[in-house]
């Protein structure tokens, strides 16, 4: 049984603009988490918000006996706009990891990660996973913002990836466009069967990233974000259509069966 | 504490009054990390029809104030994938086992009730005459007193196993559908399913529900669930069951001094998975430190 979901804020610190990252003190239980997999976070008392928020789990590690999960989130509502107001010492119930994470296989040398906006959390997270030198991978990441104001979790990724490929909406750094037309210039040299692509970010970003990889040998995995009440799988607020080629597809849970899918199987917009 | 916490619905004896409510609490194996569910009184499954139902194209809920929308669309495996899959299960453990069951027809209802009457387990039927996120069936039968005493009439006929009918709050007078699912054999009643309801996205001025509308759960209407659960047990003589926006013991107490025989637990078991425990917990402190030994003691004690 998974006891008790009482955490406490940390730390917590605006990076960019709308965009904070949280440090929870998390219960002793908290077994260590697979990339891809989030938190269910709830402010204490009150209703307002009333539901928990999803999180993708942005960092895990322990300092002594104490285990502490980072998120990393931008503010978009009421609800984030409430966790961005907590500060040290603060009360938080959070239930995790849940969910199905990014799958690695150990024959994997290289990983492509194509991160939009805060999709950046969970790909990070990966990142930190593969790039502590375990399997001598190579890590590449292309990061795409809006502008060069709100380039989320930029300073941690250059510090473990490889290469860390730029892209801004205003093109007022690096390639100006959307980060999957930078990808694209470089498709082809992910197509060994040695490499995965990982993304993360914006619906309309993952289906431009879907026809960019049709037809093409390379396996990506997408995480995907939807609302969410329960978080394990009992409100089936959150489904999406997922279909396996040749099938017609069902409506399946992003906590559950998710959030980590195969790209070519998402009914993006269905 | 020794307080007595065992009640009956209609043939149906239970070990607290504490439930969950359907389509909040899956089919139980789902939240078997979370608490320990033997501490439950009974376990009501999410809705099942005859046939699997893949349910309404997302988005399907939306948070609003002090509750939620949800159009899930009766989402469910089916009946003979829940005996072969899910009841299994629900078999090892203590609590009772209610499936909720839903039809587009008198006859849907009828053959899932015989099926399920017929196998082993399960302990009671909650007919669901008032899912509001269906185009057909549903809450059509939910809100004419006729039809409602016919699909109870016409369950019960097939049915060895206690019915309890589910009412929906989307009617003028709740208490007039209530009499005629009495009249009609019913052995309970459990009441109120959500409140039709609506939310906008003013950005690009879309609802935020794919279905449009949605049913309201959560604090917001308890207190709507509380009068009418009150005034339906003034009217009827078989037992009520209260739910509606239940998301501690105190609220639960109140349906229970309401003069309600149980109560369901529904959309708080989404924001902290071990509430219903901590709910038959917190009503038998409640018990004790009233000087109470039995929860008949308390049920119906409202003074006015």
């Amino acid at each position: 049984m998974k006891p008790g979901t009482f955490a406490t804020v940390f730390s917590q610190r605006e990076t960019v603009k709308g965009h904070f990252l949280m440090a929870v003190k998390a219960p002793a239980s908290f077994r260590k988490a697979i990339p891809g997999q989030f938190i269910m976070a709830r402010l204490e008392g009150g209703t307002t918000p009333f539901l928990s928020r999803p999180f993708s789990i942005y960092s895990m590690y322990s300092r002594g006996d104490d285990t502490f999960v980072e998120i990393f989130y931008k503010v978009v509502g009421e609800g984030t706009g409430a966790f961005s107001r907590l500060r040290e010492g603060d009360a938080l119930d959070i239930l995790g990891p849940l969910g199905r994470g990014f799958d690695v296989p150990p024959s994997c040398r290289k990983i492509v990660l194509i991160a939009g906006g805060i999709g950046v959390a969970p790909l990070s997270f990966l990142a930190q996973r593969y790039g502590e030198g375990i399997r001598g991978t190579e890590i590449i990441c292309y990061l795409g913002a809006v502008s060069s104001e709100t380039l989320a979790g930029l300073d941690r990724l250059e510090g473990i990836c490889s290469a860390v490929e730029i892209s801004t909406d205003d093109g007022r750094r690096g390639y100006h466009g959307p980060v999957t037309g930078l990808f694209k210039r470089d498709i082809d040299l992910y197509a060994d069967d040695t490499t995965r692509i990982y993304s993360c970010g914006p619906r309309p970003m993952l289906r431009g990233l879907q026809e960019l990889l049709n037809g093409r040998p390379g396996v990506c995995q997408v995480s995907l974000e939807e609302r969410m009440a329960c978080g394990i799988g009992a409100c089936l607020g959150c489904v999406v259509r997922i279909r396996h080629e040749g099938e017609e597809g069902s409506l399946v849970r992003v906590c559950k069966e998710g959030p980590v899918f195969d790209i070519r199987d998402v009914g993006f917009g269905e | 504490m020794n307080v007595k916490m065992g009640v009956a619905i209609g043939g149906l004896t239970l070990k607290n009054p504490v439930m969950t409510a359907s389509g909040t609490f899956g089919y139980g194996e789902e939240y078997a990390d979370y608490l320990d569910l033997n501490g439950l009184g009974a376990i009501v499954v999410k809705g099942l029809s005859l046939a699997p139902r893949e349910g309404n194209a997302p988005p399907r809920i939306i948070e609003t104030a002090s509750g939620m929308l949800n159009a899930v669309g009766l989402q469910n495996v089916g009946v003979q994938e829940f005996i072969d899959k899910k009841l299994p299960y629900l078999r090892t453990i203590e609590p009772a086992v209610i499936a909720n069951i839903f039809g587009e027809s008198v006859e849907d209802y009828v053959k899932v009730a015989k099926i399920l009457s017929d196998a082993g387990g399960v302990d009671a039927l909650e007919v669901n005459i008032s899912c509001p996120n269906v185009k057909r069936g549903g809450i059509a039968f939910g809100s004419d007193p006729v039809l409602a005493g016919e699909v109870t009439r016409a369950v019960k006929g097939v049915s060895r196993l206690p019915v309890i009918v589910k009412l929906t709050p989307n009617v003028t007078d709740i208490t007039e559908i209530a009499g005629s699912v009495e009249a009609a054999g019913a052995d309970a009643l459990s009441l109120i399913n959500t409140l039709t309801g609506m939310s906008i996205d003013i950005e690009k001025r879309i609802p935020h529900l794919k279905n449009v509308t949605g049913g309201l759960s959560g604090p917001a209407i308890k207190p709507v669930a509380l009068r009418m659960v009150w005034e339906t047990v003034n009217a009827v003589s078989i037992p009520v069951i209260g739910v509606g926006g239940i998301m501690n013991a105190s609220d639960a107490l109140e349906f229970l001094i309401a003069g309600a025989r149980a109560v369901q637990i529904g959309t708080a078991n989404f924001l902290n998975p071990s509430v219903a425990v901590d709910i038959v917990d917190g009503i038998e402190r409640y018990l004790s430190d009233n000087n109470l030994d039995d929860i008949h003691d308390l049920i119906g004690t409202l003074r006015i």
